[in-house]
């Protein structure tokens, strides 16, 4: 018997059969599905990142921290840079295992599979989409430290020279201010430096840096909007 | 119904894939008409014996018959054929866990690899023919690329096809491979 007829034997005694055409197309098309879903859960995480970034004024917070290695590490979002990165493997896994992702280098992939997140995750940010999901996560999930948390713990350090809350009246050269955890500071802004946008008034959010000056005063050199450049708020803490 | 090599000499791969499909009879024509190069293969690639490669090559085409839908036209069938029979085998020879040892190559492959480089043959001759073992010191991604390149004749993009890796790292694998090969060659 030749080798092509004891094949032929083989395969008919154990009847093996064809897989069908729609099960390769269906894993194929499940590697495709999962690198979409992920890289647009990566825009999604990448506008929350712009979010936050947004929400730093660095023109002042910088002189807090004693190297901006340590201002970075207090304010990154880590949990959507991590969520990022995941994403983006899982990405770039799936779509090597597609049939033809074996044609693209794993730099070239990570390459477009990053630039798409980022476009996409750029236009959520103008939409709103990052303060939306942000927003989402801080409502709905305990354990998540919201950006607005984290920018409210930064900004609530009297003793190492930053101090926000909102305005409780105000005079001519010292303004009452309640703080994030319900304390009431008096505020000297006589020397102070003040953004053109803040109006201090009733209610108005603010935040400063300055110098702690007993446990009830405080003498402010900067102030600025709590929302950052040109973004005034007002009213209470859930108008962040 | 026998089908007989001759009888499906004027289809073309795609049509036989189809017929195939249609008549497993077909699948034989397949089968023989690649036989002898992928027999040829395994053994380059495995350096066993012509039992063994039968026995690979027996399955590496049951294989192919259960997934012969998941052919990509856009392919060449030879490729995705030489991907798996490939496959096959260094699955053999892990289990296996030993490589055969075939000294004829080491001479035929670094024959190619100076034509290709244009450097002139006769010079080397006697050097080339003392070219012993250089292959199996070869890293297997090294040895590989090689065995396809220089003696199986394939171009940058069907190694990519049968070894699923990009068109660039097939050139700069192939490219080390060749500068490793020499330098142990020129030692040998």
């Amino acid at each position: 018997m030749d080798n092509s007829t004891k094949l032929i034997e083989k395969i008919k005694e154990q009847q093996v059969k064809p897989i069908s055409r729609w099960r390769f197309t269906f894993k194929n098309s499940v590697f495709w599905l999962i690198f979409i879903f992920c890289v647009l859960f990566g825009a999604l995480a990448f506008s929350v990142i712009l979010f936050s970034i947004q929400q730093v004024d660095f023109s002042i917070i910088g002189h807090i921290y004693h190297s901006w290695k340590e201002f970075v590490l207090a304010m990154i979002p880590l949990f959507w840079v991590i969520s990022l990165v995941v994403l983006l493997v899982i990405a770039i896994f799936s779509i090597k295992n597609s049939k033809k992702g074996y044609k693209f280098t794993s730099p070239a992939l990570i390459g477009f599979g990053t630039a798409l997140s980022m476009l996409a995750g750029t236009v959520f940010f103008i939409t709103g989409g990052g303060k939306w999901l942000e927003n989402t996560f801080a409502t709905h999930v305990t354990q998540y430290e919201s950006i607005q948390d984290r920018k409210s713990e930064v900004w609530s350090m009297p003793e190492n020279g930053t101090l926000s809350g909102i305005i409780l009246s105000a005079g001519d050269e010292t303004f009452e201010l309640e703080d994030f955890k319900g304390k009431t500071w008096l505020v000297n802004y006589s020397d102070a430096e003040m953004a053109s946008s803040v109006e201090l008034m009733d209610g108005e959010m603010i935040k400063m840096t300055g110098m702690m000056t007993s446990d009830k005063t405080f003498e402010a050199d900067k102030i600025r909007p709590w929302g950052g450049h040109q973004r005034r708020y007002h009213g209470g803490m859930n108008n962040k | 119904m026998i089908i007989t090599l001759d009888s499906c000499k004027d289809l073309n791969d795609n049509e036989l894939v189809i017929r195939s499909l249609e008549n497993l009879d077909y699948f034989s024509c397949l089968f023989l008409r690649y036989e002898p190069e992928l027999l040829r293969y395994i053994q380059r690639i495995s350096g066993i014996d012509t039992e063994e490669s039968q026995d690979i090559l027996q399955e590496s085409f049951i294989k192919i018959w259960r997934n012969l839908n998941e052919f990509d036209k856009s392919l060449k069938l030879s490729s995705w054929i030489y991907r798996i029979v490939h496959n096959e085998t260094v699955s053999f020879i892990r289990k296996k866990k030993s490589f055969g040892k075939d000294n004829i190559l080491n001479v035929e492959l670094y024959r190619n690899i100076l034509r290709e480089d244009d450097e002139p043959v006769d010079d080397k001759e006697e050097r080339i023919n003392n070219t012993v073992g250089v292959l199996d010191h070869l890293p297997f991604k090294y040895k590989e690329v090689l065995i396809l390149k220089f003696l199986e004749r394939k171009s940058y993009e069907e190694i990519s096809d049968i070894l699923k890796i990009p068109e660039g790292t097939v050139a700069i694998r192939i490219n080390r491979a060749k500068k490793v090969f020499r330098k142990l060659a020129e030692k040998s």
